[in-house]
């Protein structure tokens, strides 16, 4: 049996930014991973640093996300990705060069405004064009574009090297990282946790949930009934191609994101379902998804038919209730955090800090009391047996 | 031609062939003969597949059909009222796992939904990496023997190498275009008589083909190397020469030849992405590390409207590429009701398990694959590009595999890139899987839609509703 300050139940990328955070201030650190690490949300996610405000509510969404009190983790968020290379040492091909949210519809201009005002008050500096002004700046924009924002922030980091060089920077300062290490139990003993696994168990006073689409599997390991849902969403992948399309391009009444990558492909997402969830083995991409996602994408973006379509993906993520982030302790469990939810990719520098702050008692960079995980909780036994502990969802933000 | 490529957006039939090499035009016939109602698809020009595939008018003026036999099985398919869809690409499978979805050569979307389904996909050549192999003048024996079919002159000296029966016929071929063929090199000892040899003389008329192919490499003066592979091709611009050492001692250097053309390939493997997406169970041969479906000896998959026939099954060779279509042509005959002459089938089945036997008994010649590949890849150089669409060397994949506390396939193509490029791991599927070995998590390179890339106006195509969500 081994003892850690902190045991990390995860190797995403919240898992791996939380374990750097943690092994920086000094913490011995263990992060278990039951597959290979970066293989789930983060390791298929878009990777789309989403600065400007998101679109509130998306076909088949049951409940609008508030997208104004997003905000300021967003703000917080774009600072720290700016620095996140050379604090890792790291080529994570991060591309701050902005973005677009288009409307077609007057009802999306509207949002469209309304967002704006947001972005003003929360001292995020956007842009309002008109359908004109937005094709002037971005012409490759086609003709049913009648508004969009523009943020200077918007971006992207390539998922495949994000959450690798957070575990290798954690594991320069010695964080230990066991991958194919299910957790299997979580049981307290006095002021500590008894972590099991298939390889072994590990006493800790600190327990960091982190794993995405199972957090409520892991919470119920500690006796938690935690109120999220597993979602599987895809992705849609081109050829590669000549550098066209600098910034990112998303839809305010539709899940749609587009931008083109650092080896040359277009990626095309925007939270289609995919065509199965399987959260044992891949979840499938599915051929709705791909021509919905298409068909949108060709119609904002008219080259994109010209392009061949390489591979489609599918991988799951956690959703709230509420469509909103999780982060925080979990109440009634003396040490055990927990951190999900929307946007954490987007979030994850973030999200890896405001943990390790907590941990050690300090303050936040923002007040995240809104995320707190008590909103999804019931303590065990007197969970409202009417309420679904899982709620069912078409799509999910990304 | 034109009412081969006029297609309707939707088509249905009692059954779907995938693939109009010597597996799927078998098939087709026998189940058009019997009355079924039949499409049959392939991605190229022309029916034929890799055995029988047909030459172009030019090619005809110039070199005549090498395989007559092949356009006589192509006019008989036609003529039995085969649908006969060239040119279309299937590159997916919809969402209800059934119907399939191809693309026209015009790029239009075409679905297509029949009672049985019938993948005669071939195989893809088996290639593992190995510096140089990505200069100009490298390629794989399958391309170097269509490009001599066709007359072309692929170079003017010439090594043959890698592993199988294959290398031998090839060589043959580029004699006859004029190319200097400098020497063959295989990298077992199936040439020395040996047990596993003699059991081969049961087949005289088999081991005289390959005698014959040795006979003429003799006269040509081409040197046959055993227990030989390639270490390296050299060259600034295109391939200048080659250094080939043991397999057994890879220290020991057998020759170096001065070359302008090198075809390396071990044999092939089975193209079993279509099957898998069709939702049929794979399982990992263990002699080839191929991922194969689960099938009857009739090629029924798991999935039981779904049959898998030709080297898609597994790789045996044209003759019994033809008997696995007839086989199951007649198996999905007698289970729809036209009992077919039982006879017939007893008399197939024979022939298929005495095929069958040939096939064990060539494969015990060679060196397993299964063996083989790990083996070349083990010791492979560091910088040797293991992926030549994104450009990852073999270090790079090791060092990926060997993350601590362990990796899989899909990890290692993440962390690196390897296998995401246009090919998506068609080249560089066996040697990922070998430079990954063992380990927990999953060893295999997952099928992946689309199986080519896809235009995405016909993807657009298919959208019902344009401009509506879904
Ligand atoms: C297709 C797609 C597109 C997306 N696009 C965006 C985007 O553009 N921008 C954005 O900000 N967000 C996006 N998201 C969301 C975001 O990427 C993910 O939610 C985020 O990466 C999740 O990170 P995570 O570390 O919380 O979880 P994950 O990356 O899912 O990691 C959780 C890990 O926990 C492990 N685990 C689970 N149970 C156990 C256990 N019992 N023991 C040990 N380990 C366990 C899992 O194996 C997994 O590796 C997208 C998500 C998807 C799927
Ligand atoms: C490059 C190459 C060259 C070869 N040359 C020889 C040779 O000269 N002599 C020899 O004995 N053997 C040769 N072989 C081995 C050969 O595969 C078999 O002998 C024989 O052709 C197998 O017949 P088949 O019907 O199973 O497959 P094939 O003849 O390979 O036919 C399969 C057909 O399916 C098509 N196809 C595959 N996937 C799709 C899809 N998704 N959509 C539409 N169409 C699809 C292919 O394009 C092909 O036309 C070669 C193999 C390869 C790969």
């Amino acid at each position: 049996m081994n003892a850690y300050d902190a045991v990390i139940v995860g190797a995403g990328v919240l898992g791996a930014a939380t374990a750097l955070e943690l092994a920086e201030a000094g913490l011995s650190v263990l992060v278990l991973e039951r597959g290979a690490p970066n293989r789930e949300g983060s390791g298929t996610t878009a990777g789309n640093l989403h600065i400007q405000a998101v679109h509130t509510r998306r076909p088949g969404q049951a409940v609008p996300l508030d997208s104004e009190a997003l905000l300021p983790a967003q703000k917080a968020a774009d600072g720290l990705w700016a620095l996140a290379e050379e604090r890792l040492d790291a080529d994570l091909e991060v591309r701050r060069n902005g973005g677009f949210m288009v409307a077609e519809t007057a009802e999306q201009r509207r949002e469209l405004r309304t967002k704006h005002v947001w972005e003003r008050r929360a001292g995020l500096r956007t842009e309002l064009l008109d359908g004109d002004a937005a094709r002037d700046a971005l012409p490759l924009l086609g003709p049913t574009v009648t508004a969009a924002t523009w943020c200077p922030h918007d971006g992207y980091a390539n998922p495949l090297k994000a959450a690798p060089a957070y575990l290798a920077a954690a594991r320069r300062l010695g964080a230990r990282v066991e991958a194919f290490t299910p957790v299997t139990g979580l049981e307290r003993r006095g002021p500590a946790w008894r972590v099991r696994t298939p390889r072994g168990r590990h006493d800790t006073p600190v327990v960091v949930n982190t794993a995405g689409p199972w957090i409520s599997d892991v919470s119920a390991l500690a006796g938690v009934d935690m109120r999220m849902s597993p979602v599987a969403i895809q992705m849609h992948v081109t050829v590669r191609e000549r550098p066209v399309l600098h910034h990112l391009v998303q839809h305010i009444g539709e899940g749609m994101s587009v931008k083109q990558v650092t080896a040359g492909n277009l990626l095309l997402g925007g939270g289609w379902p995919a065509r199965r969830m399987d959260l044992d083995g891949r979840s499938s991409a599915g051929v709705a998804g791909l021509t919905g996602n298409v068909a949108q994408a060709v119609r904002i973006l008219p080259f994109l038919a010209r392009l061949r379509l390489l591979r489609m993906w599918a991988g799951p993520l956690a959703a709230t209730p509420d469509e909103m982030p999780v982060i925080g302790p979990v109440p009634g469990r003396e040490g055990l955090y927990v951190a999900g939810g929307t946007y954490a990719f987007t979030f994850a520098p973030l999200w890896g800090e405001t943990l390790a702050r907590m941990i050690r008692g300090e303050r936040p960079r923002i007040d995240v009391s809104a995320f707190a995980p008590d909103r999804l909780t019931a303590p065990a036994g007197d969970a409202d047996p009417a309420a679904p502990a899982h709620t069912e969802k078409g799509t999910a933000p990304c | 031609m034109s009412a081969d490529t006029a297609a309707p957006a939707a088509l249905t039939a009692d059954a779907a062939v995938v693939g109009a090499g010597p597996a799927g035009l078998a098939a087709a016939l026998e189940l058009a003969r019997a009355g079924l109602d039949v499409l049959l698809l392939d991605e190229q020009a022309e029916p034929g597949g890799q055995y029988y595939r047909r030459p172009g008018p030019e090619v005809l003026d110039a070199v005549g059909d090498h395989r007559p036999e092949g356009g006589r099985l192509v006019a008989r398919v036609r003529a039995a009222g085969v649908r006969v869809l060239s040119g279309h690409t299937v590159w997916g499978v919809d969402d209800d796992r059934r119907t399939l979805l191809a693309a026209s050569p015009g790029g239009a979307a075409v679905r297509v939904r029949a009672r049985w389904v019938v993948a005669a996909t071939g195989a893809y050549e088996r290639s593992v990496p190995f510096p140089g192999w990505q200069l100009p003048g490298v390629v794989t024996p399958g391309l170097a023997q269509h490009m001599s079919a066709e007359g072309v002159r692929l170079g003017r000296r010439a090594v043959v190498a890698g592993s199988g029966p294959f290398l031998l016929p090839v060589a043959c071929a580029l004699l006859e275009r004029g190319v200097r063929v400098v020497a063959v090199a295989e990298a077992g000892r199936p040439y020395t008589p040996g047990p596993a040899s003699l059991g081969a003389l049961r087949f005289p008329a088999r081991l005289a083909e390959l005698a014959s192919y040795a006979a003429r490499l003799a006269r040509h003066g081409v040197r046959v190397h055993q227990d030989t592979v390639v270490a390296r091709a050299h060259g600034a611009d295109r391939v200048e020469a080659v250094t080939l050492t043991r397999f057994s001692d890879p220290e020991r250097v057998v020759a170096r030849h001065g070359v302008d053309l090198l075809c390396v390939g071990y044999g092939f493997r089975p193209q079993a992405d279509l099957p898998r997406l069709l939702g049929c169970a794979v399982d990992r041969d263990p002699a080839t590390g191929d991922t194969v479906p689960r099938l009857t000896p009739t090629g029924r998959s798991s999935v039981p409207h779904v049959y898998v026939v030709g080297e898609a099954a597994g790789a045996a060779g044209a003759p019994t590429a033809l008997a696995r279509g007839r086989a199951a042509a007649l198996d999905i005959l007698a289970s729809s009701g036209r009992a077919p002459d039982r006879g017939e089938r007893r008399r197939l089945a024979v022939h298929l398990a005495s095929l069958a036997g040939f096939t064990r008994l060539t494969a015990a010649l060679y060196p397993a694959p299964a063996e083989l590949v790990p083996a070349l890849a083990r010791r492979l150089p560091g910088p040797t590009l293991v992926c030549r669409c994104e450009c990852v060397t073999a270090d790079a994949v090791r060092a990926a595999a060997a993350a601590e506390g362990g990796s899989d396939v899909p990890a290692v193509k993440g962390g690196t890139r390897a296998g995401m490029g246009l090919c998506q791991a068609r080249e560089c599927g066996p040697a990922l899987e070998a430079l990954r070995a063992g380990g927990p998590g999953t060893g295999t390179v997952p099928a992946r839609v689309p199986l080519r890339p896809l235009p995405l106006a016909a993807v657009l195509e298919l959208a019902d509703t344009p401009g509506e969500d879904v």
